[in-house]
């Protein structure tokens, strides 16, 4: 999936203002990208829109967002019509609010935004919000239109930036109580610091190996591996799915399968 | 345990030679947004998407479609996702703590989404763990296969129970340090300082996530009527950038606004050291600046 589009507009605290933009702090881009084919031909597939009466092809560009009015009636908006929606947080970041950090439950976080100035000319004001926070140690609270839907955000400094996190909605996140209320609130003393030993034997630092995956890995290194052994000629892979097509899927599964049953018995965090 | 509720994964959560019998309940959905039909613009009609073969222009039916990766520019090989998920679905059903991180170096940005941690069998052994790692102060970082990938997860005690959150791998993480790291580094002090802590002294508060409410259905749905209408639509009003020859000035402005503006500060106290000489000369200008149409506005709407 290709990266998500930059979000450009404004952080604004008080009479304060800065022009900023966003970018989401989680990307797949890097996943091993798999593409749809057609089985009997080997070639890619698209999708095409086909106008539901006429059942013709919508040429690339004639297709539009429409608002249902009614039945098969719809209002067409463009993206400025989009942009001109009356909410001051489609293009502001009105910091409102700041609460004490850590004091939002984790549940409530949604999806992570890296936020930082636009131009130069922003760099100073961003920064005297960012250093204020950090000071303080506090985050902002403040609300932003993301994906047709407004939502609170939260503002978190962290290193030069603003990592800025939308949070779930009240009715997306289920009380915890309903889950935990059966379970013992005390457990046996005697078992704790036995528990309290073992967590001192097994206690690490968090490293970004520990989050992983095996089979990207996997895959990442087949792929090479096939990339180098493949000539420039050497169409087999292609066309239709023939005996070394076939040979080369079991292969993977194989080598797939060894992975990970390795990764299960290795019980190591990589 | 957990009546009512249907548990998205049940299996075992182990830690050194122990385990107990768990289950995982999903701890937030997430919710629909306002979605849009796909129209053709020529004839007003609703389009539908179809897919075909790239080079022979033909409808490609589901059962024929599989998937590939590129091994170089138009080169595949075909391999199924279901067949690498199905590689991994005989698992062994646990969740294994690999190992104890400090709480303090738990990193949110790799959070991906929440679950209710519940214990099935072995409570004890649940609870032992609960306590213990909140006397200890650290999370457990655990694997399994979950919904047929490998996963991290990181569990910590909350309440009566664990919170399991599932991270993202490490390659889909853009790590803060590496966005930010090309933006100049500027340490903010003094008065500018003072001032923008004054200003967050005077906003401090508390804040419910459960009781924010989203307005852009109504917005958008005003939109549309004043388009259907053939209203002209609002245009944004430009916002006016501080730029740093007038920062200070538009801070000083902005602890001038707070103060007068609220007449009930409960925790300004906090940060009354940060001059009120200058607030009280920067009063006047604040209350002119606010009824000058210069000063960017938030608009009721």
């Amino acid at each position: 999936m290709a990266l998500r589009s930059y979000w450009k507009g404004y952080l604004k605290l008080s009479l304060v203002t800065c022009p900023v933009n966003m970018t989401p702090a989680t990307s797949e881009s890097e996943k091993v990208r798999f593409h749809t084919l057609n089985r009997l031909t080997g070639n890619r597939v698209v999708s095409q829109y086909i106008d539901s009466v006429t059942g013709k092809p919508v040429k690339d560009g004639n297709d539009a967002k429409g608002y249902a009015r009614g039945e098969n009636d719809y209002v067409i908006l463009t993206d400025e019509d989009l942009d001109a929606v009356a909410l001051e947080t489609v293009k502001t970041i009105d910091v409102e609010k700041f609460v004490p950090a850590e004091s939002i439950a984790s549940v409530y976080l949604e999806e992570p935004h890296d936020l930082m100035p636009d131009n130069s000319v922003g760099n100073e004001a961003f920064a005297v919000i960012r250093d204020a926070m950090k000071a303080d140690k506090v985050v902002g609270i403040s609300k932003l239109v993301i994906g047709r839907r407004e939502r609170a955000v939260i503002l978190e400094p962290r290193e030069e930036g603003i990592v800025l996190w939308s949070l779930r909605f009240g009715d997306e996140v289920r009380p915890e109580e309903s889950y935990f209320e059966d379970i013992d609130n005390e457990a046996d003393p005697d078992l704790i610091p036995l528990v309290q030993q073992l967590i001192k034997k097994k206690s690490a630092h968090w490293s970004p190996d520990m989050a992983s995956d095996p089979i990207q890995d996997s895959l990442l290194k087949l792929i090479s591996k096939k990339k180098k052994a493949m000539k420039p000629s050497n169409k087999t892979a292609r066309g239709e799915p023939d005996a070394s097509a076939k040979s080369n899927v079991v292969y993977i599964m194989d080598a797939l399968r060894k992975s990970v049953a390795a990764e299960l018995k290795s019980g190591k965090a990589r | 345990m957990a009546s009512g509720h249907r548990a998205q994964w049940k299996g075992f959560l182990k830690f050194g030679e122990v385990s107990c019998g768990v289950a995982l309940y999903t701890a937030a959905s997430t919710s629909e947004r306002v979605t849009f039909n796909s129209i053709n613009k020529v004839t007003g009609n609703r389009v539908n998407r179809v897919f075909i073969d790239s080079e022979t222009e033909e409808r490609v039916e589901r059962e024929d479609q599989t998937k590939g990766f590129e091994i170089e520019n138009g080169q595949f090989i075909i391999i199924d996702p279901e067949e690498v998920a199905a590689t991994i679905l005989e698992s062994n059903k646990t969740l294994d703590v690999q190992a104890f991180i400090p709480s303090s170096e738990v990193d949110d940005i790799y959070f991906d989404k929440p679950y209710y941690l519940t214990p099935e069998m072995g409570a004890e052994a649940f609870a032992a763990l609960r306590d213990g790692m909140r006397k200890s102060k650290v999370a457990a970082i655990a694997r399994a296969v979950l919904f047929r990938r490998m996963r991290t997860v990181l569990i910590r005690p909350q309440g009566n129970g664990l919170v399991a959150t599932t991270l993202n791998y490490d390659y889909e993480v853009r790590s803060s340090r590496k966005a930010f790291e090309e933006m100049p580094k500027l340490n903010i002090e003094g008065e500018m300082l003072a001032l923008a802590k004054h200003i967050i002294g005077t906003k401090r508060g508390e804040f419910n996530p459960a009781s924010f409410e989203d307005r852009y259905e109504a917005a958008l749905a005003e939109l549309v009527k004043a388009k259907i209408e053939g209203k002209a639509l609002p245009k944004r009003k430009s916002v006016e950038v501080s730029k740093p020859s007038v920062l200070l000035a538009a801070l000083r402005e902005s602890a001038g606004l707070m103060k007068t503006a609220s007449h009930k500060p409960k925790r300004t106290a906090a940060n009354a050291n940060a001059g009120t000489g200058r607030q009280r000369a920067a009063r006047g200008a604040a209350e002119k600046a606010a009824s000058s149409k210069a000063v960017p506005q938030r608009k009721a709407s």
